[in-house]
């Protein structure tokens, strides 16, 4: 009964802990330049991120380790300073911009002047990361976050028509602005599988003391969970494509992009929208925080834990809060939180195949998930989505850079 | 034994399970012709700075001297110490009295102070 009952909460806090900042934004902008025509890249990515989250899963529950503990051991501080300073640099400023995000999300509804909220966002999320255990933190998230469905929602309403869906899930060539086209299928790729989020799921799972029998609930969470998360991002794309595409709106601020649910929600549609992007990203925003915690400690063998007295994981403590005191200094500045988003994600995939291929060897190696290796289909997959999606990057951003 | 893929970067915990740090470094005894033998293991942000680049080790030291918690450090537990290696490296001493938790003992201070961090 209690496997169960995990497993209906992880899927569900799955769903509503799917969309941030990134996906968002992404899923947006393809929408209105490119209609359905980027759907695939939704599709291939939410696999992508199911295959990962099952495997750190399955990591935590085999071995007792995270990826950031598993990943040091296995491979030493030679190699592991790289991938640890890259995906810290990228949490930054991908924490900064979720930051950003809820300040956007707050200013939609009082419309005071976003920045004013940086700071109140900031001592919030550091407020629930001081107060709760991970259950509280990841469910709470979660269920909360389950009003960007409304992304769904108002996606239904708008009656899009089944076979183009269908058949937006093929990669096709667009009729105009390949580099755009090709940055924003990279752009999808980096919001969806965020490196943060495979280190946190490890460490939930290890906080959760999840083991070996509860194997099968871990690849059900993970498929259902993520691919269900997946359906609310390719909700916005549409949302997007039948909103604001046909009209010429660009998402090319939050504020723009907010005018999608009009259609669907009409005076409501703001405060949903930002329900939506505040909740989204305030979720977001605690988990990579709490996560940068987790990977400073598990690679210097620090006491950790959320589940833990603060007091007794000091240092973890003091290392989440400097983290977050960091991105909230970033976000006060006055960036653009959605351009600093789409640089953020774009720049992941970059740095994915540091994260990725080692991870990889982990998963294949006996010492670690002992009979539980993963298979060669998988493995192949994962390995030239990862450096296909890193060698399109590199062209692609200098490209859109350059092009404005 | 394998010192690199066995004990270097693994997990270090106290008698009483208490995590300590990871092994940031080995120190080998060198013996005239015989094989070199494992004299000790060191737990220290510096030492583990300076496998990285010389100088970065360095620059840790620098900044450990700096906030006046470099005092015994890094950590040197002698061979004999250790009580056994298995997926952690499991050692003879309290974590609260060797000056590896010299950091975590004065953050602990500070948060100690800070309403329900206990």
């Amino acid at each position: 009964m209690s496997a169960i009952l995990d497993l209906v909460l992880g899927i569900i806090t799955s769903i509503g802990g799917f969309v941030e900042a990134g996906s968002i934004s992404t899923a947006a902008a393809a929408g209105s330049e490119f209609g359905f025509q980027l759907l695939w890249a939704i599709a291939a990515a939410t696999v992508m991120l199911a295959m990962l989250i099952e495997m750190s899963g399955r990591l935590a529950a085999v071995s007792g380790q995270s990826m950031a503990a598993a990943v040091r051991e296995r491979f030493g501080i030679h190699f592991h300073a790289i991938p640890l300073t890259a995906e810290l640099l990228i949490d930054l400023l991908l924490l900064a911009a979720e930051i950003g995000g809820v300040a956007i999300a707050v200013k939609l509804l009082t419309g005071i002047g976003f920045q004013w909220w940086v700071v109140p966002i900031g001592i919030a999320g550091w407020l629930v990361l001081w107060s709760f255990g991970f259950g509280l933190i990841e469910y709470g998230v979660g269920l909360l976050g389950l009003v960007t469905l409304s992304f769904v929602v108002a996606a239904w309403q708008l009656q899009p028509d089944t076979s183009s869906l269908a058949a937006s899930l093929v990669p096709s060539m667009p009729t105009h602005d390949y580099v755009r086209y090709a940055f924003l299928s990279v752009s999808i790729l980096g919001a969806t599988v965020s490196p943060y989020l495979l280190n946190f799921y490890s460490s939930g799972a290890v906080e959760e003391q999840m083991t070996e029998r509860q194997l099968w609930v871990n690849r059900a969470t993970a498929y259902a969970g993520i691919c269900f998360g997946g359906v609310v991002s390719m909700g916005a794309l549409v949302t997007s494509a039948l909103v604001l595409g046909p009209r010429g709106i660009l998402a090319d601020s939050y504020e723009q992009t907010a005018l999608m649910f009009v259609p669907a929600f009409g005076n409501w549609a703001i405060a949903l929208f930002a329900l939506s992007l505040g909740i989204g990203c305030f979720g977001a925003a605690v988990e990579i925080s709490l996560n940068a915690g987790y990977v400073f400690a598990q690679a210097f063998g620090w006491s950790w834990g959320a589940n833990r007295p603060r007091r007794d994981a000091a240092r973890f403590t003091s290392a989440f809060t400097l983290v977050l005191l960091a991105a909230a200094a970033v976000a006060v500045i006055g960036l653009d939180p959605l351009r600093l988003t789409m640089i953020s994600v774009a720049l992941t995939v970059v740095i994915m195949p540091m994260i990725v291929l080692p991870f990889l060897v982990l998963m294949n190696d006996e010492k670690y998930v002992k009979s539980h290796t993963s298979g060669p289909v998988g493995n192949a997959f994962l390995a030239a989505l990862t450096l296909l999606g890193a060698l399109l990057a590199i062209v692609v951003i200098p490209l859109e850079i350059l092009g404005g | 034994m394998d010192l690199v893929r066995d004990l270097l970067d693994k997990r270090v915990v106290d008698r009483n399970g208490r995590d300590m740090g990871r092994v940031d470094a080995v120190i080998l005894e060198l013996r005239g012709g015989a094989s070199p033998r494992v004299a000790a293991i060191e737990i220290g942000p510096a030492v583990l700075a300076s496998r990285v680049h010389p100088t970065l080790g360095r620059w840790v030291a620098a900044l450990e001297h700096a906030f006046a918690v470099d005092d015994g450090r890094p950590t040197r537990i002698a061979v004999g110490g250790i009580l056994d290696i298995t997926d952690r490296v499991k050692v003879d001493c309290a974590f609260g009295e060797t000056p590896a938790s010299s950091v975590e003992r004065r953050l602990r201070a500070w948060i100690g102070a800070i309403p329900g961090s206990s």
